[in-house]
C-alpha cells in the first residue's frame, strides 16, 4: 500500500520522536494494516499495556485513527463490533514539514499566533483551555494574555489551520446488502478498492462536518450552546460505547469528551504548499509575469475551492484577476493585454465571447511538468547528458520508440544508445518491448517507453529512501562529534573549534537538503 | 525497375563492362557481376560467397585482385562494422550503409554535428525567434555551414531535447509577426538565467538531483548499517568534507 522506503522513513520519525516501542506498534500498523488491538499485541510480541500506551499517544499526535466496524458473529452468535486501528501514514510524514508549516503561520498571522500553533504541533491535540493555559505561562501577561490568546486562536481557525479533532472512534455501518451485491458483480479487481475506501469510509466519518470543523463557540461561558454540543457528541459516542460489547476499547480513547480538542488542519497547508509549488515552477520555467497572474488566481481561487487537490482552479473572471494581480508585488504595471498573454502562457484558452470571460489554470498539467523535470534532473545527474537527451526524447513522445529512431533523434551512437537504454531500463525508468519479425530474415527491435505512473512511484520511493539517509547522516555526524557538543562553548578553540564549525556547517547542508528534499516529496505523493 | 529501362541501361553499360572487366579471369568477372548488381548498397563478403557459387578460397582472390584493380572498394556499413563490404568503385554508400549525413566514416559526425549546434544556437539568440527554415536560409546566405533544410532541423530537434531551445508555436503577434501564424519556431530557452551557468540542460537542478543520493547509482543497494550505508557513504563524506 505504501512505498517500502516510505514506511522506513515513518518508523524512524515515529521512533525519534516518541520511542522505539511506539516504532514498532506503528510499522506493525504500516506494514500490516488496519487491525485490531489484539492483532498488534501479537504481531509486535509487546505486553497489552504497552500497545495501548503507544496507540493512546499515536493517536494523540494524529498518526493513528482508530474506528469501529461490525464483524458477523460465529455461527449463532451476534454480530460483534471491534475496533480497528489504521495508520496515518501522511500525518507520520509530515513531521517532517512542520518548521514549513510554522513558517507559513508566522507569515500570514504573527508571532503570537505561531506560538499557539507550535504548541499544537508539539502536543498533538489540545483543548481551548489547555491552549490558553499554555500561552499565559508563557506570555506572563496576566489575565489579558487569555483574551489575546483566544484572539489568536481564532484567527487560526478562521484562516483553517487549525481544525476540530476527528471523532475518536467512527462506527462504519456493514455494507447494505444491495452495496455487498454491487460490489461482488464489479469483481476481484473491485474488491480490491472495496478493501482501500475502508480506512477512507473511516476517515470520512470521523471527520467533524464542515460546519463544525472550524466552529470556536464564540462565547464558551454561554451553557447553552455548550450544552447542546456537549449533547450531541455524548450521544453519538454513548451509542457507539453500547455497541462496543468486545471489550472497552474505547477506554483508549477516553480523552476528556467534555472539552472539544484541536489540532493542525494539514489539509490546509499541503493546499497552500501546493500552490506555492505551481508558482514556483511557473517562474523558472515561464516567466514572472506567469508566476504573478497564477498566483493571483489561486488566490481568488482558494476560498472557493471544494477538494484538497483540484485538477483546475475554480475558474474566475479576468477583471476579479486583474484586481489581484495589481495588488501584488510586480503586478502593478500589468494591464490586461499582459495579463491575457500570461494566461495563454499558462495554458488557458481565451474565450472567443468577450461576455463573461473567464479562465480556470490547469494546475494538474502544472505538477506533472515539475514532477518531469525532477525525474529528468534526476537521470542528467545521474546517467549522463546523452541518456538526459533520449530521456527527454522518451517523455515528450509519450509511446513506443525504437532504438535506431531514439539514437538518430539524439545523435548517440547506436552502441552507446543501446547501452544506456538497457541502463536505464534496469533501474526502472523505461519499458522495454521486444518485436520479432519473421520475415525472409529475421529480425529483433527494442522498442522503449516511459510509464509515467510507475517510474513517479519508483522515483518517490526513492525519494524517501534519500530522505531516511539525510535523517541518518544527521545522526551519525552528531554522534560522531558528540564529545564536542558536550563541552562547554568558550572551551572550544583551535582544532576542536574547527570541528564544531564543521559540524555546524554540515547539519545545515544536510537539513536545508532535507527540507529541499521534502519539497519533492510532496510533489510526488500529496500534490 | 521495368524491362525497358534494364536494357537500356544493359546496352549502355555493356561497353564499359567490357572494357573493365577485359582481361578477367572468369572467378573475377562473376564475382565483380555479383558486386555490381548490388549498386550502392555494396555485398557483404559472406553473402558474395554464397551468390557466386564458387569455392570461399577463390572468392577472396578474386575480390583481392579486383580491389587491386581498383574495380571495386572495400566500404563500412554502419549495422555492422566488423563485416567486410564491397562496392563497385563507381557508386556511392547509401544511406543505409553510411548511416546517413551525420556519419563520416562510419562513425557519428560529432565535430560537424557540435559546430552546427553551437551555429544553430547563435543564429537562434540572434534572431530571437525563428523558424528552421529560416535558420537555414541564415546559414546559407552567410555560406556559414553546408548542411541541408533537413539537417537543422533535426539539430534543433535535439538541441529542444536538451533544453537550449524551446519550441513555440507562433501566435502571428509582436516578435512573431513575419511568421506565419501557427508554424513551429524555436527561441531561446527565456528565464533561463539561473541555467545560464549550465549551458544546457534543465533550468534548475532538483532537490533529489542536488544530493549524493539522487545521482547514485547504488542507491537500491544502501541499507541502514549495510555495506553500503548512509553513514559510510563515499559520497556523503566527500559531499560534506568542507575546507576550513
Amino acid at each position: 500500500m505504501f512505498s517500502p522506503h516510505g514506511i522506513k522513513l515513518a518508523v524512524y520519525l515515529i521512533s525519534s520522536y516518541f520511542g522505539d516501542l511506539n516504532a514498532k506498534v506503528c510499522e506493525c500498523l504500516l506494514r500490516r494494516g488496519t487491525q485490531p488491538l489484539a492483532q498488534v499485541v501479537r504481531f509486535t510480541e509487546l505486553s497489552r499495556e504497552n500497545v495501548r500506551n503507544c496507540l493512546l499517544v499515536l493517536i494523540h499526535h494524529n498518526c493513528v485513527q482508530a474506528f469501529a466496524v461490525q464483524q458477523e458473529g460465529g455461527f449463532g452468535e451476534a454480530p460483534k463490533v471491534i475496533t480497528n486501528y489504521m495508520a496515518l501514514f501522511d500525518n507520520i510524514i509530515h513531521k517532517l514539514r512542520f518548521p514549513k508549516f510554522i513558517e507559513i503561520v508566522s507569515e500570514e498571522l504573527g508571532k503570537e499566533c505561531e506560538e499557539i500553533f507550535e504548541g499544537l504541533l508539539q502536543h498533538g491535540r489540545l483543548s481551548l483551555s489547555q491552549i490558553i493555559d499554555r500561552y499565559k505561562q508563557t506570555s506572563n501577561q496576566g489575565d489579558s494574555s487569555a483574551d489575546a490568546a483566544r484572539d489568536s486562536f481564532n484567527r487560526l481557525v478562521n484562516t483553517k489551520f487549525v481544525e476540530r479533532c476527528p471523532a475518536p472512534e467512527p462506527f462504519l455501518e456493514p455494507l447494505t446488502e444491495e452495496e455487498a451485491a454491487a460490489a461482488k458483480k464489479r469483481g476481484a479487481k473491485s474488491a480490491k478498492i472495496q478493501a482501500q475506501t475502508m480506512e477512507q469510509r473511516a476517515l470520512t466519518a470521523a471527520a467533524p462536518m464542515d460546519s463544525l470543523r472550524f466552529l470556536v463557540e464564540t462565547d464558551t461561558w454561554n451553557d447553552s450552546v455548550e450544552e447542546t454540543d456537549k449533547k450531541t457528541t455524548d450521544v453519538t459516542c454513548g451509542t457507539k460505547r453500547k455497541q462496543d460489547n468486545l471489550e472497552s476499547n474505547t477506554e483508549l480513547l477516553s480523552t476528556d469528551e467534555k472539552k472539544v480538542l484541536w489540532r493542525a488542519n494539514f489539509e490546509e497547508f499541503i493546499c497552500r504548499l501546493r500552490h506555492k509549488a505551481c508558482v514556483a515552477n511557473v517562474k523558472v520555467r515561464i516567466n514572472n509575469d506567469a508566476a504573478i497572474v497564477l498566483a493571483a488566481t489561486l488566490e481568488l481561487s482558494r476560498h472557493s475551492e471544494t477538494k484538497l487537490r483540484i485538477d483546475n482552479s475554480v475558474p474566475q473572471s479576468i477583471n476579479a484577476i486583474y484586481d489581484e494581480v495589481i495588488k501584488r508585488e510586480g503586478g502593478l504595471g500589468m494591464d490586461l493585454e499582459r495579463i491575457r498573454a500570461s494566461l495563454v502562457e499558462l495554458g488557458c484558452e481565451v474565450p472567443l465571447m468577450a461576455i463573461d470571460e473567464t479562465y480556470s489554470v490547469d494546475l494538474k498539467n502544472i505538477i506533472e511538468q515539475a514532477r518531469i523535470e525532477e525525474v529528468e534532473s534526476i537521470v542528467l545527474k545521474r546517467y549522463g547528458r546523452e541518456a538526459y537527451r533520449m530521456f527527454r526524447l522518451l517523455s515528450k513522445a509519450d509511446r513506443l520508440l525504437e532504438t535506431d529512431k531514439i539514437s538518430d533523434t539524439t545523435f548517440v551512437e547506436k552502441k552507446d544508445a543501446v547501452k544506456i537504454l538497457f541502463k536505464l531500463w534496469k533501474d526502472d525508468f523505461l519499458e522495454m518491448k521486444k518485436v520479432i519479425t519473421r520475415g525472409t530474415r529475421q529480425s529483433e527491435f527494442l522498442l522503449w517507453k516511459i510509464n509515467k505512473q510507475s517510474l513517479w512511484e519508483h522515483v518517490l520511493d526513492e525519494m524517501y529512501h534519500a530522505a531516511l539517509n539525510l535523517r541518518l547522516r544527521i545522526t551519525h555526524e552528531q554522534e560522531q562529534e558528540k564529545e564536542i557538543l558536550q563541552m562547554p562553548r568558550d572551551k572550544l578553540v583551535g582544532e576542536l573549534g574547527d570541528r564544531y564549525k564543521r559540524l555546524r556547517k554540515v547539519r545545515i547542508t544536510l537539513e536545508s537538503s532535507l527540507m529541499n528534499l521534502d519539497d519533492a516529496l510532496m510533489l510526488f505523493h500529496d500534490f | 525497375m521495368s524491362r525497358s529501362s534494364e536494357a537500356a541501361a544493359m546496352k549502355r553499360k555493356r561497353p564499359n563492362m567490357d572494357s573493365s572487366s577485359q582481361g578477367l579471369v572468369d572467378a573475377d568477372r562473376i564475382v565483380l557481376d555479383v558486386v555490381k548488381s548490388k549498386k550502392n548498397l555494396g555485398i557483404w563478403v559472406a553473402e558474395v560467397k554464397k551468390e557466386a557459387k564458387l569455392a570461399p578460397t577463390v572468392v577472396d582472390k578474386s575480390l583481392a585482385s579486383l580491389v587491386k584493380k581498383k574495380l571495386i572498394k572495400q566500404v563500412v556499413n554502419i549495422q555492422s562494422k566488423g563485416r567486410k563490404h564491397y562496392m563497385a568503385v563507381e557508386f556511392e554508400p547509401s544511406e543505409e550503409l553510411t548511416g546517413g549525413a551525420w556519419y563520416s566514416d562510419g562513425n557519428l559526425d560529432k565535430e560537424f554535428i557540435t559546430s552546427l549546434r553551437d551555429l544553430c544556437l547563435k543564429v537562434v539568440e540572434v534572431l530571437k525567434v525563428a523558424t528552421a527554415e529560416g535558420i537555414h536560409d541564415f546559414l546559407k546566405k552567410r555560406q556559414a555551414a553546408k548542411c541541408t533544410n533537413q539537417q537543422v532541423a533535426e539539430i534543433l530537434n535535439s538541441m529542444v531535447l536538451d533544453n537550449a531551445v524551446i519550441e513555440v508555436k507562433s501566435t502571428g503577434l509582436g516578435e512573431y509577426h513575419c511568421i506565419p501564424v501557427g508554424s513551429v519556431c524555436y527561441r531561446t530557452a527565456s528565464g533561463a538565467a539561473s541555467g545560464a551557468a549550465l549551458g544546457t540542460g534543465p533550468k534548475t537542478i532538483g532537490p533529489m538531483a542536488s544530493i549524493p543520493c539522487g545521482a547514485c547509482p547504488r542507491i537500491s543497494l544502501c541499507t541502514p548499517n549495510g555495506i553500503i550505508s548512509p553513514q559510510t557513504c563515499v559520497y556523503y563524506t566527500k559531499w560534506l568534507n568542507f575546507e576550513f
